[in-house]
């Protein structure tokens, strides 16, 4: 697999956290100073400013071309499938306390594997029942761990 | 010093009732988990933590340790059946671990391993039972100042020492800072960070970050690279390694034991780096170096070895100071806390027993793990063949049920899901993962000693300098970092000629 500059990345992640540190400045500044207890803020300015600098020294090396490299780009068949994965794991999260575990769960894993590539039919059904009635069983019922019951409260 | 007593007394808890129960379980999984390519100890600690939240704290923590102990010597599995480790940890076991398994002695081979693991876990869990005490006692006259200096040295040495960016790491690390201080002033008692969001206030859920962190964002990688990790169709017989077997890699227990448990002491590098360490040595002192990487028995023995001796060393900084070796005893330490035991030398003085206890579950799980993995070598060779398919699925729905189990609420499988996928992305394009998580652990420690210290001297910061156990400890992280940073620079430079030669080959 060809290697790949890590450039765009590096000038992506550099700009995402950049505005992170300027505003623990401004929230650090509107705390109150406790007399006897030291400032409150020096630690949290203190790390910002660190991170600034390593933000700014990280935006600088991909500006100057000197970025690490990568083996490959995520794109194609893997990017959709993690994409696919991400989305329906984000869908799983929403629907899980009003539909109830098993009932969540079950499509959940039908569709998880089907996007992983799984074509038998019989076996992805199978799998899609079986997982979801077991786990709920191990952890509600054995282990008193109680899990979502959605339409079935 | 130990205390033989309380030794002998942890043995008797730790192999009655449930808790051997327990650790047996334990073990079985954690192996299973190493030998899959692409589940990592850590991972695999990360997984069943919740699973540990029903258990009293005892049970629980032989549970996780047999994880440990069992997914570090499992990797080893899958490096001699089919050429890829079960775990980073065990690259250096391929060197002659497979082409052992090609000249048909793939039974022999993992024989060895499993005997090698064991020897060099049961060395490294007896040195941590023997100077993890030592340790403690001296770590009592730390006050403020020197824990305040010790967090800025775990930082320090985690943060420039993992992956191959430490400017990376140093993002990685300071945002896990920021990340700690959501919630609660420890001070003054204000909120900071929070967004009004009153979930937040006493700060981020750490289990289900944990999880996200480190086993959905895995979870994750697998879903990229469906790993097609080849069948394994070897037949293991003659496992039980011979007398003689045993004998000639004598040498290589002898080098790798000392080998694994000091790499293991030093922060934030592991088993990976004791295992390559162990081999190098062992092949040096050879009288027939040549013979490495053609199936030489002591390879495996010395990679192995090295690789379970460095578990006890992980440890022993965790236990006595409250500051992780790496990313396995980072979730470990997670999950004491959990259970109401925060690591350092308190807990000696508070829980005695319990630390005792801890020491028998970590000698007893070396011994536990050589039992299964000779019984069930056969079984765990198989589990290789498992379909990825539907194995990442499970995974991913133990992580959500994991998260969710802890308090019950949708907010932390939120937690877990968004940061799964943000560790993802960080894995992905070099963010080191652990720096997050073990500045986590840190943070409070640094903070809330801090202001302890400024506090304690009105203000006065030179007391930083002039108390000589906390001006060693932060000479020894400005060291640290210099060494780092050289070493980026090196390695940058090797970077950068490999993409110019890249850019003019696609070029012509």
């Amino acid at each position: 697999m060809p290697l790949v500059s890590m450039k765009k990345v590096d000038i992506i992640s550099a700009l995402c956290v950049i505005p992170i540190c300027v505003y623990v400045f401004y929230e650090s500044g509107r705390w109150p100073i406790l007399p006897d207890l030291g400032n409150p803020a020096w630690i949290p300015r203190g790390v910002a400013a660190v991170l600034l600098g390593a933000a700014l020294l990280l935006l600088g090396k991909a500006l100057t071309g000197r970025s690490l490299t990568l083996p490959g780009r995520l794109e194609g068949a893997d990017r959709a499938r993690v994409l696919s994965v991400a989305a329906l794991t984000g869908v799983y999260v929403v629907i899980i306390e009003r539909l109830g575990f098993m009932t969540a769960t079950a499509p959940y894993l039908f569709g998880f594997s089907l996007a992983l590539g799984e074509r038998r039919w019989s076996r992805l059904i199978l799998f899609a029942v079986v997982v979801p009635v077991t786990t709920y069983v191990v952890f509600d019922r054995l282990l008193n761990v109680p899990l979502p019951r959605g339409l079935f409260r | 010093m130990v205390d033989l007593g309380l030794l002998l007394h942890g043995f008797g808890t730790v192999l009655s009732g449930y808790n051997i129960i327990a650790l047996v379980l334990g073990s079985f999984f954690g192996i299973i988990i190493g030998a899959i390519p692409g589940l990592t100890a850590t991972m695999g600690i990360a997984i069943l933590v919740p699973f540990t939240f029903g258990m009293t704290p005892i049970t629980g923590i032989v549970m996780l340790l047999g994880i440990y102990t069992g997914a570090i010597y499992g990797g080893g599995i899958a490096s001699i059946l089919i050429k890829t480790p079960g775990t980073p940890a065990a690259a250096a076991t391929v060197f002659d671990g497979y082409p052992m398994a090609q000249q048909g002695l793939a039974g022999r081979a993992i024989g060895i391993a499993t005997i090698s693991s064991g020897v060099g876990g049961t060395f490294t869990a007896l040195c941590l039972a023997f100077f993890a005490p030592i340790l403690a006692t001296f770590a009592l006259r730390f006050s403020a100042p020197e824990y305040f200096a010790l967090a800025c040295f775990g930082l320090a040495v985690t943060i420039t020492l993992s992956g191959r960016s430490p400017v990376k790491g140093v993002i990685s690390g300071l945002l896990g800072l920021l990340l700690a201080m959501v919630g609660l002033d420890p001070m003054g008692g204000f909120q900071r960070f929070t967004f009004g969001f009153a979930e937040l206030t006493g700060g981020l859920s750490f289990v289900p970050m944990l999880i996200g962190l480190f086993a959905l964002s895995e979870g994750f990688r697998q879903v990229e690279i469906i790993l097609t990790a080849p069948k394994v169709s070897a037949v293991l017989k003659n496992i039980l390694p011979s007398l003689q077997d045993l004998k000639k890699c004598l040498p290589a227990f002898l080098r790798a034991c000392p080998i694994g448990l000091i790499v293991g002491i030093t922060p934030a590098i592991g088993a990976d780096t004791a295992a390559f360490l162990s081999y190098a040595e062992t092949k040096r002192a050879s009288k027939e170096p040549e013979s490495f990487g053609k199936g030489n028995p002591a390879g495996v023995a010395a990679a192995q070895c090295g690789e379970n001796a460095s578990t006890g060393g992980d440890v022993l900084p965790m236990i006595t100071l409250g500051i992780p070796g790496d990313a396995a005893t980072a979730v470990l330490m997670g999950a004491l806390t959990i259970h109401n035991l925060q690591p350092g030398p308190m807990l000696f003085q508070g829980h005695p027993e319990v630390v005792h206890q801890i020491f028998a579950g970590m000698i007893a799980a070396n011994v536990v793990f050589v039992i299964l993995g000779l019984i069930f070598a056969r079984f765990f060779a198989q589990v290789i063949n498992i379909d990825r398919k539907f194995l990442v699925p499970l995974i991913f729905v133990t992580c959500m049920v994991g998260s969710y189990a802890i308090n019950n609420v949708l907010y932390d499988l939120a937690t877990c899901a968004i940061f799964g996928f943000l560790g993802y992305l960080m894995i992905r394009y070099d963010f080191p993962v652990a720096p997050m998580v073990l500045a986590q652990i840190l943070g409070g420690m640094m903070e809330s000693n801090y202001r302890r210290a400024v506090v304690m001297f009105q203000g006065d910061v030179s007391m930083f300098l002039t108390r000589p156990i906390a001006l060693t400890i932060l000479a020894l992280a400005a060291f640290t970092t210099i060494v780092a940073v050289r070493r980026q620079r090196a390695a940058l430079k090797q970077e950068a000629a490999q993409l110019a030669a890249l850019e003019q080959s696609s070029g012509q």
